[in-house]
């Protein structure tokens, strides 16, 4: 019980976060024969990014052909977003992940900077 | 007759129209609990110089380590991965080379359900894996540390350097 609540303290109190869901999306069919669409969404609390890269993948990371409204999301601090990812029904079996990886900007400053990257897996 | 029923009409009508006012009244909150992995930049890190040739995040070289925090909601369902830079993203022009060396361990986490975790971890080059085999929180931090002139200890040349450690959750 108590490691819930501290749990839950952590994620309501993150101070620069990248999330996305679902963790195991699935892949549904459109009115467009041949095309598959699955639904993600996105939540930016990292106040130094305000983009955010999407990709799919296969198994061996390879990329994927697929179309969004936009590959590179702009999603403002404390913003959420509900995105649509179309694939060509012929790679839906190839699939096995989607990801998003946020864009950091340029530094004048001498210092490591974090990418965070959250990737959802189709099974 | 005609009254009665122009009486009932206007109640009806008054009826309805205080219900629908009622039901736009409502505003909804929706959320999910669901799985989730959450990416958190706890803190920036910092290259220190302590000497001409080498940038590093030690703390007793001026340097700050980078710190990433994974809320992880549900178990095995997620890797939390992270890299140490094996590259300067922006820098002045470098014309020697620079080796890179890096650890990443982890600092903290929210019980001791994670003890195990360093040791279990997996390592590919840069990248260290951690199988996020139970829900709650981990901290990891990053080691980096570049060394300017193949082994000559060369000067860095003046100017900004920056690195960039990536930090990932990959589904289970």
């Amino acid at each position: 019980m108590c490691r819930s609540v501290i749990l839950w303290v952590l994620l309501c109190t993150s101070v620069a976060a990248h999330e996305m869901t679902p963790t195991y999306p699935k892949w549904s069919v459109t009115q467009i024969e041949g095309v598959h669409k699955t639904t993600m969404r996105m939540f930016n609390k990292r106040e130094d990014v305000k983009y955010y890269e999407i990709g799919v993948f296969d198994k061996e990371w390879q990329p994927i052909p697929f179309v969004t409204d936009y590959k590179i999301l702009k999603l403002d601090y404390l913003s959420h977003v509900k995105f649509d990812v179309y694939i060509s029904s012929k790679n839906v079996g190839r699939a096995e992940y989607i990801c998003s990886l946020s864009k950091l900007r340029g530094s004048k400053e001498t210092k490591t900077m974090i990418a965070s990257k959250i990737c959802s897996r189709f099974k | 007759m005609n009254k009665l029923l122009l009486t009932a009409l206007v109640l009806g009508l008054a009826g309805c129209s205080l219900f629908s006012s009622k039901v736009e009244a409502n505003a909804n909150i929706t959320g999910s609990v669901e799985s989730r992995c959450i990416v958190n930049t706890d803190t920036p890190g910092v290259y220190g110089n302590p000497n001409a040739y080498t940038l590093t995040t030690t703390p007793a070289s001026g340097g700050q380590k980078p710190i990433v925090r994974f809320d992880v909601s549900l178990a095995n369902a997620y890797y939390a991965q992270v890299s140490y830079p094996t590259s300067f993203s922006s820098s002045p022009s470098l014309s020697d080379t620079v080796a890179w060396t890096g650890a990443v361990a982890v600092s903290q986490s929210s019980g001791s359900d994670f003890d195990g975790y360093q040791t279990a971890s997996t390592t590919t080059g840069a990248l260290r894996q951690y199988a996020m085999a139970h829900a709650g929180t981990l901290w990891v931090d990053v080691q980096s540390e570049a060394t300017y002139g193949g082994g000559q200890q060369k000067a860095f040349p003046g100017g900004n350097y920056t690195a960039v450690v990536v930090a990932e959750c990959v589904a289970q």
